[in-house]
């Protein structure tokens, strides 16, 4: 059916309106709640939505023109409707406008009073505020009924009644702990407000961001959890004097350099030192099955690197039977490659031993979870200079923490100490790695 | 219990406490043989005699300024004041002596004294003998001042009074000398400063002094019949003033109506109304305080004139509905 839209009536005050601009020319479709025509009234230019859908098929009042209000500016209708005799129509409507927007007007009043009475402020009772503050309800969203659009503790009540919602006394008790608001929970009318639901609320509640578990953070996730439950962690943790480590570093970086073009670091040494120490200990050096450990042959000792989003251990093979210079090369290839997510699975499968780093990020020590099915794990520290004990003389020494994670299936206590104190002799005594 | 007339109950009051303390007396105009303008004192005269019933010349001041030399000396005179409207003339020495004398002689002297009279309109007494304007004299410091609206609390108030070490102004309405009430036999006091509910409601409370007090509650009784639950509380002492009752009351019903029968402007009311907005009431008013009182004109001599001068209770029923719009 063609509705004929008329100037409405925007503020109290307002007698008439001018249209400033349509947004919509003939012809075009509107949605009704669609802003579709600017008005300006005696103060101020309103935007307008359109209080009905189908086609802007007239437009009567023209940009610029004033008309009274009530008086029809627009016709909308459906693309082949016949529009109505507007002369006609608007005879009839006249008296039943006349009635209606006398209705419209005292409600409008009403409100209007009660909202622009004081621009901004809302006329309500000290009582409806007290209330409404004691509930938390916003004034604006009451209906005023006092004298004057004044909003009384009434309204207020009224409308927690409106808005009550009915909720398990399971739910209330949460909704209390957990400073839920039940009206915020949408619910069909009459039905209650569960447990479940604001258990689901409360875990929407605390997501900023969603990622999804697959791909790399799938594996990472898998491969940790099942470690964890199949492998009986033991932790066992020593410090190492690193002085000497940093002056065979300081004396080899430019040797590598020349050598191999990549600078010598402290994880290269590690992975050095802790295949030596391997070596003396092959128990370390295996993998765990119901049946048996497998005592491994190559040494193949994965580094852990981290990336932007997970972590991957790129493997250098036979570790042992490699130089330092190599070992670098190899080992700076390698992180580069898992960087710009170049790694072949040859270069992350194979290994027998993990060492991971966290010194560059201040950790001083950690407890890392076995990368399956290997049987141990190096975690690595800072490298701090601290007061020790050297000959009954205090000293200050840099100091490094290796904690080692074995897998008790296969390692014992005393074995994993034994690696780890010879690995201990190789760094404090690196020339170890030449035997 | 027995019902008595107002004035039967006040006469009672002043009577026991003639017999309880020799040092009580009454002096006023016409007061003895006469009995008082309004027949208070009938009966005293006879049994006290003339040194306990003292008749005056027509002297307001002289009146007052017994009284309070009396009771300065130890007396606890009663003074009656045929009219309220002559307290104008007892004015000097109520105020700037008796008022004072307690305070200025740093508490060694005292000032027990009961200045008593019948005030309102409603009599067609016209403008010089209808004048209500207890609050004029609740502003003096150094005074207190009653207006007990039913024949127990006049009976207990008027007690209280004659035993109050401070002047204490007593103002009766003339239309409330013949109104009933139960009246209990033997000695018995109502405080000053104290007010009391005369009704409980919940949806609105009324708070009235004096002759207003009945009115009130006659209106309370309609408005009961439209399902309006009125509390009737009647304020009894303007000095001391009882807020705190009223703002009990007040946190409870959230709507308040003032009635009085002075008139409105710098009415007693006006202190009540922001006694609540300066409370913790304050936050549970649920409407704008309403107050009805007396117009600001002479009382008319035309009866139909002098009605319409101060609230009647239908007066009251359409106040308490706007308060309650």
């Amino acid at each position: 059916m063609a509705t004929i839209v008329k100037m409405p009536k925007l503020g109290t005050t307002m007698t008439e309106g001018t249209i400033v601009k349509w947004l919509k020319n003939e012809g075009d479709p509107v949605e009704k709640g669609e802003i579709y025509v600017e008005i300006q009234t005696d103060k101020v230019n309103i935007e307008d939505e359109a209080e009905a859908s189908g086609i802007l098929r007239k437009i009567i009042v023209k940009e610029g023109e004033t008309v009274k209000v009530g008086e029809p500016i627009a016709i909308i209708a459906e693309a082949d409707e016949e529009l109505p005799d507007l002369e006609v129509v608007e005879d009839v409507a006249d008296g039943k406008q006349e009635e209606s927007a006398s209705v419209l007007t005292q409600e409008e009043d009403k409100i209007a009073e009660a909202i622009e009475a004081v621009p901004g402020k809302i006329k309500a009772s000290p009582a409806a505020k007290r209330v409404a503050r004691e509930k938390q309800i916003d004034l604006s969203d009451v209906t005023p009924s006092g004298p004057g659009g004044r909003i009384v503790e009434r309204d207020v009540l009224a409308y927690i009644q409106e808005h009550k919602v009915r909720a398990t006394p399971v739910a209330k008790k949460i909704a209390i702990k957990e400073q839920i608001d039940l009206g915020s929970l949408q619910k069909a009318p009459g039905e209650r407000i569960t447990k479940e639901d604001l258990e689901e609320r409360l875990i929407e509640q605390e997501i900023v961001d969603t990622i999804p578990v697959t791909g790399m953070r799938k594996i990472i996730a898998d491969s940790m959890a099942y470690s964890k439950q199949v492998a009986p962690h033991i932790y066992l943790s020593l410090e190492v004097d690193m002085s000497k480590v940093i002056d065979l570093r300081e004396r080899l970086i430019p040797l590598v350099q020349s050598h191999r073009d990549v600078k010598l670091s402290y994880n290269h040494i590690l992975i050095k030192a802790v295949a030596t120490a391997l070596k003396l200990n092959p128990l370390i050096n295996s993998s765990f099955t119901e049946e048996k450990i497998i005592l491994k042959q190559n040494i193949n000792i994965g580094l852990a690197v981290a990336l932007e989003d997970g972590l991957i251990v790129p493997v250098i093979k036979d570790a042992d039977k490699k130089g330092l210079a190599v070992i670098a090369k190899e080992t700076q290839e390698l992180i580069q490659k898992a960087k710009t997510k170049k790694l072949l699975p040859d270069d992350y499968q194979g290994g027998t031993f993990t060492i991971t780093n966290l010194g560059m990020f201040d950790i001083e020590n950690f407890c890392a979870i076995i990368n399956q099915p290997e049987t141990a794990i190096l975690a690595v520290g800072k490298i701090i200079k601290k007061p020790v004990v050297v000959d009954d003389e205090i000293t200050i020494r840099p100091m490094m923490n290796l904690t080692l994670s074995c897998d008790h299936r296969a390692i014992d206590g005393a074995v994993g100490a034994k690696f780890l104190q010879n690995l201990k002799q190789i760094l404090e005594e690196p020339m170890n790695m030449l035997l | 219990m027995a019902e008595k007339l107002y004035i039967e109950a006040l006469r009672e009051g002043l009577r026991e406490e003639m017999i309880r303390d020799e040092n009580v007396f009454i002096i006023g105009e016409d007061v003895g043989l006469y009995g008082g303008a309004f027949g208070v004192t009938k009966g005293l005269f006879e049994e006290f005699g003339e040194n306990r019933i003292i008749d005056t010349p027509i002297s307001e001041a002289a009146i007052a300024g017994a009284a309070v030399g009396a009771a300065l000396c130890g007396m606890r005179p009663v003074a009656e004041i045929m009219f309220f409207d002559f307290f104008t003339i007892a004015m000097d020495q109520l105020v700037n002596q008796g008022a004072k004398n307690r305070y200025m002689f740093g508490g060694k002297a005292k000032v027990p004294m009961v200045i008593r009279g019948p005030m309102g309109c409603g009599t067609g007494a016209a403008a010089q003998h209808s004048q209500s304007f207890p609050s004029v004299l609740a502003h003096f410091p150094g005074l207190k001042l009653v207006m007990p609206a039913t024949p127990y609390d006049v009976k207990g108030l008027i007690k209280s009074a004659i035993r109050d070490d401070n002047p204490v102004v007593f103002a009766e309405h003339k239309l409330l000398y013949w109104t009933k009430g139960e009246v209990p036999e033997g000695d018995y006091t109502v405080p000053i400063g104290k007010a009391d509910v005369k009704r409980q409601g919940k949806d609105i409370t009324i708070v009235a002094g004096s002759i207003m007090v009945p009115r009130s509650l006659e209106a309370a009784q309609k408005l009961e019949e439209e399902g309006i639950d009125v509390e009737v509380m009647d304020i009894r002492s303007l000095k001391p003033l009882d807020l705190q009752t009223v703002v009990s009351s007040v946190k409870k019903t959230g709507r308040v109506l003032i009635v009085e029968d002075d008139p409105i402007s710098y009415g007693w009311g006006a202190e009540v109304a922001a006694g609540i907005v300066g409370s913790e009431a304050f936050d549970y008013l649920d409407a704008p305080v309403k107050r009805l009182a007396g117009l600001d004109i002479p009382i008319p001599y035309n009866p139909n004139l002098e009605k319409h001068a101060v609230p009647q209770v239908p007066n009251i029923i359409d106040a308490v509905k706007e308060v309650l719009r």
